[in-house]
């Protein structure tokens, strides 16, 4: 998992997040395997992207408006 | 009575309670007997709840004698995995940071069960946060690795790691376990059980650990597929306390029937273990006795990066305070320590963009399903991991699993029996996943195959 990865820009600014948010207490091995993790996250939303939808094709998520009972 | 009764399915064991040739005081000390001197050589179980359970046994005992009987799961124990809110016991999320955590309140579930007249004996081990951190190792639980009754140096798959070996073991008849991903399928096909994860929405989440709303279900795991249908009825129904908790009505229908259509997807055993995939062709061999089987060919989607990605980023924000506070480094498993970190990166819009494919896959998965009974494959795609080693998995990109991210995804049921034995003599599984609310399809078909099987029949030496 602790691998270099190569260049991505796209990547390097997610990753960038990760260590301003958390790099004080995290290793070099550690933040090394994080860039690993992050690199693949990116593949995963670069094939989630690459699916075109309409405008219809709402999130298949539970919502309802709240009104508390009397 | 005593030992001869372990590993009697539900049904019959519910007939010798309902007779009054087993009574339940005496049933639930035989379990509390096996829970207190063989649970911590499988380190299975976190609490016994010895006094709650003889409490609830002596309860059902009298209620049996003066004829008023509840139904078939009466008197029986059962254990229950320590993400379930329990009144006046630890609830642990198999975490170190919540190892002394309580509630005040029971989870439905575990209400609806004693509803039904069933006794609980124990809360169960589990893998921390229900796997939800990225672990990648049996040790991640504070409780240890919790060890496959079939062979000590094998482990139980997880999350629901106590609940397969605790009736693996004969500790409990049955025990519930949860799943996001795999967490009831692993445990269940690792160790020879029968392991139902239920629709999304079949069975209310009020009470249990939340990793994913979107993800998390609640289902049993047993001897046999009929055993599941017994359990599911007692747990299923409509809660004001989930909003996702459905008010479609569930009966357990328990009659044969015959004429199942089978579909297969195509290159599905592709990364499986040659025993695995030699168990699986003999397994459909099997099917072709029971009806059609067919190859089906899936639509192009990422289904693996759709359910991971909202896995990903519901569990990180389901544990928020933990993450970012650095209680991440209370855990066990050192990668649970510090890679929920990276899931900051993933872009809001990804993940709604998987939220949104969800919706496509869900549709294009049901048009395929409608065809069948079910679609079949390998519960696992191997023999239980050894202990002391890290395993693969889908969750973290390590294996495919294209079954369990298209079905607990778009929140289908499955059941899992098991098949065969590997290599290494452990057992293996099949799976069956049917369209949304089609519980009784797929135990009905689970159940035949076990009428033509007697894998679920054998079960480990014991202590």
């Amino acid at each position: 998992m602790s691998e270099p990865t190569k260049l991505d820009p796209e990547t390097d600014a997610l990753f960038e997040i990760v260590r301003q948010r958390y790099g004080d207490r995290l290793t070099r091995e550690q933040l090394d395997e994080l860039r690993t993790i992050v690199r693949a996250q990116v593949e995963a939303a670069r094939a989630l992207r690459r699916i075109r939808l309409t405008n219809a094709d709402e999130p298949m998520q539970f919502f309802a408006p709240y009104r508390a009972e009397p | 009575m005593k030992a001869d009764v372990l590993f009697t399915p539900l049904r019959e064991l519910g007939g010798l309670l309902k007779t009054r040739k087993l009574l339940p005081v005496e049933l639930a000390e035989l379990y509390l007997d096996r829970l207190e001197r063989l649970g911590p050589k499988y380190n299975a179980v976190v609490t016994v709840m010895r006094e709650h359970a003889l409490s609830q046994a002596r309860r059902a005992e009298g209620e049996i004698a003066a004829g008023r009987y509840r139904g078939p799961l009466h008197g029986i124990p059962y254990g229950a995995k320590d993400l379930l809110a329990t009144a006046g016991a630890p609830t642990t999320w198999g975490a170190a940071p919540y190892k002394d955590q309580r509630f005040d309140f029971d989870a439905t579930v575990i209400r609806k069960l004693e509803e039904a007249g069933a006794v609980l004996v124990a809360k169960l081990a589990m893998i921390e946060l229900a796997g939800g951190m990225g672990y990648r190792q049996p040790t991640a639980s504070f409780t240890g690795p919790c060890i496959n009754p079939w062979d000590a140096n094998a482990w139980t798959g997880g999350s629901s790691s106590g609940s397969g070996a605790a009736v693996a073991a004969g500790l409990v008849p049955f025990a519930i376990g949860s799943e996001t991903w795999g967490s009831i399928l692993s445990p269940a096909g690792y160790c020879g059980l029968a392991g139902l994860r239920p629709t999304y929405g079949r069975v209310s989440r009020h009470g249990a650990m939340a990793l994913c709303w979107t993800l998390d279900k609640l289902g049993p795991l047993a001897q046999t597929a009929d055993d599941c249908g017994l359990v599911l009825v007692a747990m299923a129904g409509r809660d004001p306390k989930d909003p996702t908790a459905s008010d479609r009505p569930y009966r357990y229908a328990a009659a044969d029937r015959t004429g199942f259509r089978f579909g297969v997807i195509t290159n599905v055993t592709d990364g499986c273990e040659v025993a695995v995939a030699e168990n699986f062709t003999r397994s459909l061999g099997v099917l072709r006795k029971m009806g059609t089987v067919e190859e089906v060919t899936l639509p192009d989607l990422p289904y693996e990066q759709i359910t991971r990605t909202i896995l990903q980023v519901e569990a990180a924000s389901a544990f928020e305070d933990l993450i970012e506070s650095g209680g991440i480094v209370g855990l066990t498993a050192p990668e649970d320590r510090h890679t929920p970190y990276a899931r900051d990166a993933i872009l809001a819009k990804d993940y709604l963009k998987a939220v949104r494919l969800r919706g496509v896959m869900a549709r294009e998965i049901d048009r395929v399903l409608s065809r069948y009974d079910a679609l079949v494959a390998p519960g696992r795609i191997n023999e239980a991991p050894v202990l002391g080693q890290e395993f693969r998995s889908a969750i973290s990109a390590t294996a495919k699993d294209v079954m369990g991210a298209v079905g607990n995804g778009a929140g289908l049921p499955a059941v899992c029996v098991p098949n065969g034995v590997g290599a290494r003599g452990l057992p293996t599984s099949i799976q069956f996943m049917g369209r949304a609310w089609e519980e009784n399809s797929i135990l009905a078909a689970a159940r035949a195959y076990q009428s033509l099987t007697d894998w679920h029949t054998r079960h480990p030496k014991l202590g």
